[in-house]
């Protein structure tokens, strides 16, 4: 007999779900064939954090109605996440932008208008500003939620057609000290290895990530790791707070924020103290560097440099529960595992000192060999789906250009403009403003026509009342590109609505160096549009504005091109078979023919389709894993390190001191301020603030407090309690719980509400090197208000 | 009526103890368990934001470290969002005009 469609629903539910953990069940799959649930399983990424999870999305009557993990995915195995569970809800959401909206005033009401209309009072601001006060004072700033052929437009048509290199995303708020340290310590951005090698290692050191909470997914695939060898695995979680990643970790190192550099030397003292090191390795492959003019020095001056952080020392810095015991244990562990991954994510990277934090996590893998082999890697775990793909490769920075070419490297940058068949120069040689100078300049007046697109500054810089007078200024106009109304659509002049994942075609790059295509499944609403068909539009207008043929030559290899497939398809094209040809991040092995193939994409480098059709490269620099170590080996050694940034072709160990955060507490505000993530939220909440279900769940931001500061301030749970800090005032319920530390408080950053919104009040200091802000520390005073009051969820809406 | 298969990745050792607690739960049907600590459970609720917070509060309980999703339908769903019968609720004041 047949079973209810709401039986055969249940049984594919529990059927799908037993598949990924490889149990049978014990039903009858010929039911299964009786009735369709979906008329179509559509293929792609889910776009909710940095892990690239496979996903396919059920369309019944041209609508999105299911969605399934697939067990043969290499990045997820099938699993999803919360963030992930009901993004259909999005693409129906009532709250979608769905017309081009315009007010000439920042006061005025907003009035719909046509596409026509929209795209020319874009290019006639944009190029009025460059007519009036050059190219310096247009910008563009992107998202690492972007797709790769959008970003790589954007930045094509400001550098090359508006000559700036005003180009810069919301990655600089979260992973530029990762590429910082990737480029100075191994000469080449990116991961060396992949998730693959989870599942081969023995030791995992998670630092300034909760990585339970922020990547679920990839932490299952930890842990499972752990389950399945008890007495092998070891799990050390290094981090100020105990969230859910530290509670079944088997050692949580809980320091005082601001004290991991020492940390890190302390653990790289012991190493070298007890003889943990790998000479072979430190003697074929690894450099000793020292300060900004990188100078050479050698083994024995880097351990006298090291003598001075005995663990003793650094457990007087780090305080907590860090001990010099402690610390010997978790060093001895990581140097003697038989291979040993680290994590990290922005604990690490959003700080005063960034880029020295990643080089110290690197330099503990770089004196212990834990690198290159199956297993032993150092990690950066990326918090959007594209920064990778589409920012860090695609060129949306101020500083990068596709292929990971520096602007001010005259010999890259005009092989750019040879291969778009622009006039050399016309790539400004300076790279334009990086994103705090970027909003600075904002509120200076320099700026006087600014594009941001699939992101929220208004609510993610630090200090954000600051920014937030600049771009309400009258005299800068604000385009904003994006599917909901923001607390950034509140200050722009002109919000055009977009496709959202799934309503258009594009490739997103994980944090694995793997691009994977999402085909559109269904139509946008409304009249919203993908960005790749805004950006070429407004391109022609502009190009007629100005009279300049070479904007034009921008989007001419695209001109006619059909918006769902056909256009993104051809700026892919482009952008591998070009831009990447020769690169450390070759594609030119994955078109789009290719990528359908691989359900799971390629990880480059993938110089030729054979190759991509393998899946690519699992691990960079290794020879026979690497096509390019084969290609650029200068001897015979296993590990050929060819990083474009590193000439002598060594892995660099930096010298490196402590150096605490740029505001510490002090009498008058004795308490850290931290800030971070909950499960159910995505950055701005933007978008997930619109899923009911995550409202409800955290439905508005909290402070939390240790309950011994909390019973010595007299605060219990829920109590209304003021955060003060220089910049301003939150106030917000208390959560009275045991996982910051003493003298240190923490906030999630997604709530929009003005009295809740915590980036107000964060401070804006930032890495000189990365540029990247130390969202993660600063300095406040907090005071019991009240008992406990009814809130209310807050979100943008029209 | 959203239905979700899931799932769910308990400490071995704590196994029984989980079993006991989600028994519990007349929304949520034990389809099977193994040594390895996998759980799988379908979820069926009125809504979505019903099923959401039973997977929170099954979060919660000792010996569960994780709760992965594997397949979600909700066609009933999409669908009364799309008549207006559902709208997800955004209780939230209007901040620009």
């Amino acid at each position: 007999m047949g079973l209810s469609r709401r039986e055969f629903l249940k049984t594919t539910a529990a059927l799908t779900a037993a598949a990924l953990a490889g149990i049978d069940l014990p039903l009858k799959g010929e039911d299964l064939a009786q009735a369709a649930e979906v008329d179509g399983w559509f293929r792609g990424t889910c776009r909710f954090c940095g892990v690239g999870c496979r996903v396919e999305l059920g369309v019944k009557n041209g609508r999105p109605v299911a969605i399934r993990g697939v067990p043969q995915s290499r990045t997820n195995m099938g699993y999803l996440c919360m963030k992930g569970m009901l993004f259909y809800q999005l693409m129906r959401h009532p709250d979608r932008l769905k017309r081009p909206l315009y007010r000439a005033r920042k006061t005025d009401q907003f009035r719909e208008i046509s596409w026509e209309e929209a795209l020319d009072i874009a290019a006639e601001k944009f190029a009025q500003a460059l007519k009036t006060y050059g190219p310096a004072s247009v910008a563009y700033y992107g998202s690492g939620q972007a797709l790769t052929e959008e970003t790589y437009l954007f930045q094509k048509v400001m550098r090359a057609g508006l000559r700036t290199n005003n180009v810069e995303g919301n990655p600089r708020l979260c992973m530029a000290s990762a590429v910082g340290g990737y480029i100075t310590s191994f000469g080449a951005d990116e991961p060396i290895g992949s998730y693959a090698d989870i599942e081969q290692a023995f030791c995992f050191f998670i630092i300034g990530s909760n990585m339970a909470e922020a990547h679920p997914v990839l932490f299952r695939r930890v842990m499972r790791r752990k389950l399945d060898n008890p007495d092998k695995v070891f799990v050390i979680n290094a981090d100020p707070r105990v969230s859910p990643t530290s509670r079944i970790a088997d050692i949580h190192l809980q320091f005082e924020p601001g004290t991991d550099l020492a940390l890190l030397n302390a653990m790289a003292y012991v190493i070298l103290e007890e003889k943990l090191y790998n000479e072979d390795f430190i003697k074929n492959y690894c450099a000793f560097r020292l300060g900004k003019q990188k100078k050479r020095v050698s083994f024995e001056e880097y351990k006298k440099f090291i003598a001075v952080y005995t663990p003793e020392r650094a457990a007087d810095i780090c305080k907590g529960n860090i001990t010099p015991e402690i610390i010997r244990l978790v060093a001895r562990k990581f140097a003697t595992s038989p291979a040993t991954m680290s994590f990290w994510t922005m604990g690490i990277n959003q700080r005063i000192r960034g880029v020295w934090a990643n080089n110290l996590i690197h330099n503990l893998h770089l004196l212990t060999g834990q690198l290159c082999r199956p297993g032993a890697d150092s990690f950066s775990l990326t918090g959007q789906p594209n920064a990778c793909g589409g920012v860090r490769e695609g060129g949306g920075l101020c500083h990068i250009l596709p292929g990971h070419r520096p602007v001010k490297v005259d010999k890259l940058r005009h092989q750019v403009e040879d291969l778009w068949g622009v006039p050399r120069g016309r790539i400004p040689a300076k790279p334009g403003y990086h994103t705090m100078a970027m909003f600075s300049a904002v509120n200076q007046g320099k700026i006087k026509a600014i594009w941001i697109n699939c992101t929220s500054p208004a609510q993610s810089l630090p200090n954000a009342d600051k920014y937030r007078k600049g771009l309400a200024r009258e005299d800068v106009f604000v385009v904003v590109t994006d599917i909901f109304p923001t607390k950034t659509t509140e200050l722009a002049n002109l919000v055009l609505p977009t496709a959202f994942h799934f309503e258009k075609t594009g490739v997103y790059g994980c944090t694995e160096r793997r691009s994977q295509l999402t085909v559109k499944a269904v139509d946008p609403p409304g009249e919203a549009k993908p960005e790749v068909w805004i950006v070429r539009e407004w391109a022609l207008k502009l190009a007629d504005k100005l009279k300049d043929p070479v904007v034009k030559k921008c989007v001419e290899p695209f001109l006619g091109l059909e918006e769902g497939y056909a256009l993104p398809k051809a700026i892919w094209d482009e952008y591998t078979q070009k831009l990447t040809a020769g690169r450390d991040n070759d594609l030119r092995g994955a078109p789009y023919e290719v990528l359908k193939k691989l359900p799971d994409g390629v990880q480059w480098p993938a110089p030729t389709k054979e190759w991509a059709l393998r899946g690519g490269t699992y691990k960079k620099f290794v020879r026979g894993l690497d096509p390019l170590a084969d290609i650029h080996a200068v001897d015979e050694r296993p590990y050929q390190f060819y990083g474009p940034a590193h000439k002598d072709r060594k892995l660099w160990i930096w010298l490196r001191p402590h150096k605490g955060p740029a505001e510490e507490p002090d009498a008058e505000y004795p308490f850290y301020l931290s800030t971070g993530r909950v499960i159910d939220h995505w950055h701005t909440s933007s978008m997930t603030g619109r899923i009911k279900e995550l409202m409800r769940a955290n439905p508005y931001a909290y402070v939390e407090i240790n309950p011994k500061d909390a019973k010595r301030l007299g605060i219990g749970p829920g109590d209304m309690v003021l955060v003060e800090t220089r910049r301003g005032r939150n106030i917000l319920p208390a959560k009275v719980y045991e996982g910051p530390m003493e003298k240190m408080v923490f906030v999630y950053w997604h709530d929009m509400a003005e009295e809740r919104m915590i980036n107000r009040v964060t401070k804006d200091a930032f890495d000189p090197g990365s540029k990247e802000p130390e969202f993660k520390i600063c300095a406040c005073k907090i005071r019991r208000l009240s008992g406990p009051k009814p809130l209310k969820p807050y979100i943008v809406r029209l | 009526m959203p239905i979700g298969g899931f799932v769910i990745h308990v400490w071995p050792a704590k196994k029984p103890q989980v079993l006991k607690e989600l028994a519990r739960e007349e929304r949520l049907s034990v389809y099977a368990h193994d040594d390895k600590g996998h759980v799988v459970v379908v979820i069926e609720t009125e809504t979505s934001e019903e099923m959401a917070h039973l997977v929170r509060s099954l979060s919660l309980i000792e010996g569960i470290f994780t709760i992965n999703l594997a397949y979600l339908y909700g066609e009933d769903e999409v669908e009364k969002i799309e008549s207006g019968a559902y709208k997800p609720q955004t209780v939230f004041g209007k901040a620009f005009r």
